[in-house]
């Protein structure tokens, strides 16, 4: 096992020039999200920074993060993997696999006690003592929270592990969890996603490696950089939903001409992520500009807010399909009339009642 | 002929009655603009054409500013009513759900209203009137806090959002507090058809002035209200 050095060593030791080094300390900077005038930190922070050692675990989950992961751009995954952090455990992409495998992993802990950065994808199933997902022999939650123990800081992967993702969706019969929902007392950075931004989750990890404290984050623990805003405020369809030109459907003349996907259920006035400026695939495009509504997958609980392609959701009415507004305008005619009616009555005996004691009254007189 | 004599009470100040006319004209302002937010179309006289849509009066962003301004006036009315309420006992009238009074008068007025009993009591607001002002308040609060987190959103910087926007995450995510600014929008809705229609017939059946009371601020009683305790002391 080698021993910790700087990304600055790494490339000396490959013969790789200083002119690369610097070139990619810019686009490192660029993805963290900093001013060009912080060039020089980050240059000289990869110059004396040690590189950090990782593990990364898999929960409950599709390995689609995983996917995302590998097609990081900029920088290429396998840089970050190979040049920029010491990916000690990961058993989708380990050559080893079983037994050493999973003793090279208490040996990992053992020797970077309390310096690791723990990676964690996926959800945390608890019902019937957590044997929905089983690694090893052992259940998810207790590998989770033996290796969390150590661990400098802890990284949320994607949806599944930041807010419990599909698996945590209604009924959530494995009763599914997120990772800080069964780990306390550590720092826990969340980058929610389904699945992240390949260049969210290298850009997140560079920032640990580089700086050796996490990034800025929002009061839910998500990294300001790239959840700071809302994708209906980065959309570059924006200035449709403020004309009011909107999609009705999605093979009208508005959709071929780009317009807001508001109508057809677009999430992004409440969804928080970097599509609308990063974009995907190292700024090829992204949902709403492939023309698909944003379906929020970075917020939490975003299952269970479906249809994604209806604004908003179905009220249960027997034998209808009925949003609020339908409802509404129903209810309020009801009531309306129910208003009439009781008015009505109200008035027939109000008079009776007034004759009556007009009556009295006379007879008392 | 015979002739009613009655006493008057100087029921709400000038305060309140500005405060519920603002409030009024601001909910449904706010109503209307949101609808229009939740399910918008196209509204403009020149085409679909988007090279002429920047000059759309009643544009997405228009109707958008409308309902926060009027969310502003509708916040700002605020600061009438609670002046009317420090200064005024009148204007005081709460549901007092720990009061004897207020569950006979809840009673009282069940019973009146499903045709059981043909007359009521004298108030100067009845129990289930103070129960359904608590409710409303209660809702217009609810649409202030979601209104205000979603606003605040808008620069997650802002202090706006460091106050509201916990809320966000209180309840589950954004999504669901439009959900719910939108419901509530409704449940207003469905309110102001009852209000509106008990004032009317408050109005018309006893003859106390109850929707003048709004504009001057006194009632008539020809006998003294169960509240009273309400006013003076
Ligand atoms: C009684 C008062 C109010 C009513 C009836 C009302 C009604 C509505 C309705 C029906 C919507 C559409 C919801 C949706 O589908 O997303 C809406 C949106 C909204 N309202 Fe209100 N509202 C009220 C007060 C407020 C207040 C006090 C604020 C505070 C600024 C506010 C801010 C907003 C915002 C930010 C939106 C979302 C706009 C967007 O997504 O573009 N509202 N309102
Ligand atoms: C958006 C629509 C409305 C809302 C939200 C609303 C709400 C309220 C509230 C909260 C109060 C209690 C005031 C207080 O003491 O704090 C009140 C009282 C009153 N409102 Fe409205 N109101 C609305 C529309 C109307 C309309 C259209 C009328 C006219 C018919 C009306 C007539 C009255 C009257 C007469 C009272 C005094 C009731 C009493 O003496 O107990 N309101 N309203
Ligand atoms: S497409 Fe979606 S994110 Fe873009 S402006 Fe329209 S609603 Fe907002
Ligand atoms: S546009 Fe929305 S649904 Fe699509 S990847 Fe981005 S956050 Fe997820």
């Amino acid at each position: 096992m080698k021993d910790v050095e700087s990304l600055w060593d790494l490339f000396q030791r490959r013969n790789v020039s200083r002119r690369n080094f610097l070139k990619t300390c810019v686009t490192i900077t660029g993805i963290l999200g900093l001013s060009p005038s912080l060039i020089s930190d980050v240059v000289s922070a990869a110059e004396k920074q040690p590189l950090v050692p990782v593990i990364w675990l898999h929960g409950h989950e599709c390995t689609g993060c995983d996917e995302a992961f590998i097609r990081s751009q900029s920088p290429f995954a396998s840089d970050v993997l190979l040049n920029m952090i010491s990916m000690e455990y990961m058993d989708v992409l380990a050559a080893a696999a079983g037994e050493p495998l999973e003793h090279h992993l208490q040996e990992v802990m053992k020797k970077y006690n309390g310096k690791y950065l723990l990676a964690v994808e996926g959800a945390v199933p608890l019902n019937d003592d957590g044997i929905h997902c089983m690694v090893g022999g052992k259940t998810f939650v207790h590998n989770l929270k033996e290796v969390a123990k150590g661990a400098a800081a802890i990284i949320e992967v994607g949806s599944c592990a930041a807010w419990g993702g599909i698996q945590a969706a209604k009924p959530n019969p494995t009763k599914s969890v997120s990772v800080s929902d069964v780990v306390s007392g550590k720092t826990i950075i969340k980058v929610p996603g389904c699945p992240p931004i390949p260049e969210v989750i290298t850009g997140v990890i560079m920032h640990y490696t580089l700086y050796g404290q996490i990034p800025p984050l929002d009061s839910k623990g998500r990294p300001k950089q790239f959840f700071g805003n809302r994708i209906h405020d980065t959309c570059y369809r924006r200035p449709f939903f403020d004309s009011g030109m909107f999609v009705e459907k999605f093979d009208d003349a508005a959709s071929k001409a780009g317009w807001c996907l508001y109508k057809v259920g677009c999430r992004g006035p409440e969804t928080y992520n970097s599509c609308g400026n990063m974009r995907w695939w190292n700024g090829l495009s992204y949902p709403i500009q492939s023309g698909a509504p944003c379906i929020g997958c970075s917020a939490n609980n975003f299952w269970d807010n479906d249809p994604f392609y209806n604004r908003m959701p179905n009220i249960p009415v027997p034998n209808a399909i009925v949003n609020a507004d339908q409802v509404g305008i129903v209810a309020a005619g009801a009531l309306t009339a129910g208003v009439v009616i009781h008015g009505a009555l109200s008035t027939i005996q109000h008079k009776r009642h007034h004759k009556e004691t007009h009556e009295t009254e006379n007879d008392n007189e | 002929m015979k002739v009613r004599t009655v006493a008057v009470y100087y029921v709400f100040t000038i305060w309140t009655r500005i405060f519920h006319w603002l409030m009024v004209g601001a909910i449904a302002v706010l109503f209307c603009t949101g609808l229009y937010i939740g399910n918008p179309f196209y509204i403009g006289s020149q085409g679909v054409e988007p090279t002429f849509a920047v000059s759309n009066w009643a544009s997405m962003s228009t109707i958008r500013f409308i309902h926060f301004a009027a969310a502003y006036i509708l916040m700002a009315s605020f600061i009438f009513r609670v002046y009317g309420f420090i200064l005024h006992r009148g204007d005081r009238m709460l549901p007092k759900p720990w009061t004897k009074l207020f569950w006979t008068g809840m009673l009282d007025m069940g019973l009146h209203y499903s045709f059981l009993r043909s007359e009521h009591r004298p108030y100067l607001r009845n129990s289930m009137a103070r129960a359904g002002y608590g409710g409303v308040y209660g809702m217009i609060f609810l649409e202030a806090f979601t209104g205000f987190a979603m606003y605040g959103q808008i620069d997650p910087n802002s202090w706006l959002s460091k106050i509201f926007g916990p809320l966000n995450h209180l309840l589950v995510d954004e999504y669901i507090v439009h959900m719910i600014h939108h419901y509530v929008a409704w449940m207003i809705i469905l309110f102001v058809i009852i209000h509106v229609y008990m004032a009317t017939r408050a109005d018309m059946s006893e003859k106390y002035g109850e929707i003048s009371a709004m504009f001057s601020g006194v009632k008539f009683y020809d006998k003294e209200p169960d509240d009273i305790g309400d006013l003076k002391k």
